[in-house]
């Protein structure tokens, strides 16, 4: 018998056959979280679309009358809010949302206020200076939180003590499909600079106070938004990684089955060869 | 009566898409009425009570926070909250309205934050009973 022991094989086997029934188990959970994540986050998105695009719309109409919102700044003061998983064994989800959030800040005065234990972890580990830690647990944060963070953005926002906000999360284009993006929150620009407005609208009582009021508003819908979005995002991930572990798992249980088996017929047939040999003699 | 094209959206869903005679609602600048035609227009909501005539059928909502938009025609609510009449949990809010009051009435054992929040949410709560009515 070449190599490893039967003994060995076998107690290898059974280890692997218990590794194959965690990831297997996580798969399933994964599997039914994401329902009800995918759900929230198709049924969000319309609230989410119209809202980005009547504000951007807005911001286009006021152009000609800048306010402290739509004023691109000097300095470089940034706040990037950046959402990523609580756990880990979700293949690429945290890594790479977290890293394009590190290059979208490289060069930045960066402040991050993290949402999910990862994001809190990796930036500490890198020593950039953190609002809040208050939000280790993305899936615990409600829209009530989302709301209160975007009205406290904003007050620091008017105050000077951030120059931008960005978001980076993850989009959760299919099942298969998950891409992380940093988005521009504030200030807010317009899309389309050369498309000059047709027609005036009418801000009641005044474009001005219709912004103030509706500026956190938005940026809360859209961190609700992108929040949903994460979630999805992070169970299709973890589903499609624990769906190829368990592969890998029956594909090393099979090879090392075809080992363990080989070396047992080899044992008997070398314990026959012996018990002829002795009649023989 | 001639109809207008609304659309009602909030981060829990679409709430209503279709048809409607008639919209009123709560401004931070007061109520407003929305007929077919209305010109291009921008304005914050504020909380209140909303309505909206719909196939000559007046219906009811809690409607708080977000924005209104009139533009060609189409009439977009992008509220926090948008609750339809029969669908508000009576029983919650005035579990609600009673916590709240019960910060309210001692004052002095709560932080400045936390009567904020206290009114608010007693707000939130006179407002869908009042709807839900």
């Amino acid at each position: 018998m070449a190599g490893v022991s039967a003994k060995e094989l076998k107690s290898r086997i059974r280890s692997m056959e218990n590794t194959r029934q965690i990831t297997k188990a996580m798969e399933m959970v994964a599997a039914s979280k994401l329902r009800g994540a995918q759900e929230r986050a198709l049924e969000s998105r319309p609230y989410f679309e119209t809202l980005y695009e009547t504000m951007s719309d807005l911001a286009q109409r006021r152009q000609d009358d800048p306010s402290p919102f739509t004023l691109a700044r000097e300095g470089n003061k940034t706040c990037c809010i950046v959402i990523a998983g609580d756990r880990g064994l979700a293949g690429g989800y945290n890594s790479g949302v977290l890293k394009m959030a590190y290059s979208a800040l490289e060069g930045q005065d960066a402040t991050v206020l993290p949402l999910g234990r990862k994001a809190v972890d990796f930036f500490r580990a890198r020593g950039v200076p953190m609002l809040t830690q208050a939000h280790s647990e993305a899936a615990g944060i409600s829209v009530g939180d989302c709301f209160s963070m975007a009205r406290l953005l904003c007050e620091k926002f008017l105050a000077g003590e951030f120059d931008r906000i960005v978001l980076a999360y993850t989009n959760f284009v299919s099942l298969l499909n998950q891409s992380p993006a940093v988005l521009e929150l504030l200030p807010l620009k317009a899309e389309k600079a050369a498309e000059k407005p047709s027609h005036t609208v009418l801000y009641e009582p005044d474009s001005a106070s219709v912004l103030r009021a509706i500026v956190p508003e938005y940026l809360g819908g859209l961190i609700y938004g992108a929040l949903c979005e994460s979630i999805a995002s992070e169970q299709a991930a973890r589903r499609t990684a624990m769906d190829a572990a368990t592969k890998n798992a029956d594909e090393m249980i099979d090879d090392l089955s075809l080992k363990f088996n080989r070396a047992r017929q080899g044992a008997i047939t070398q314990e026959i060869t012996e018990i002829v040999a002795g009649s023989e003699a | 009566m001639r109809e207008f094209r609304l659309q009602i959206v909030t981060p829990d869903g679409q709430q209503f898409d279709g048809m409607a005679e008639r919209l009123i609602v709560r401004t931070i600048a007061g109520d407003v009425g929305i007929l077919a035609g209305h010109t291009d227009y921008v304005t914050a909501l504020g909380m209140g009570k909303a309505r909206i005539v719909t196939g000559g059928e007046e219906r009811a909502a809690a409607c708080i926070g977000g924005m209104l938009s009139v533009s060609g025609g189409n009439v977009k609510v992008v509220a926090t909250t948008f609750e339809w009449s029969d669908q508000i949990d009576v029983a919650r809010a005035e579990r609600s309205e009673q916590r709240a009051k019960a910060v309210l009435e001692e004052k002095s054992k709560h932080t400045a934050e936390e009567i904020a929040l206290a009114e608010a949410r007693l707000k939130r709560a006179l407002i869908r009973k009042g709807a839900a009515k």
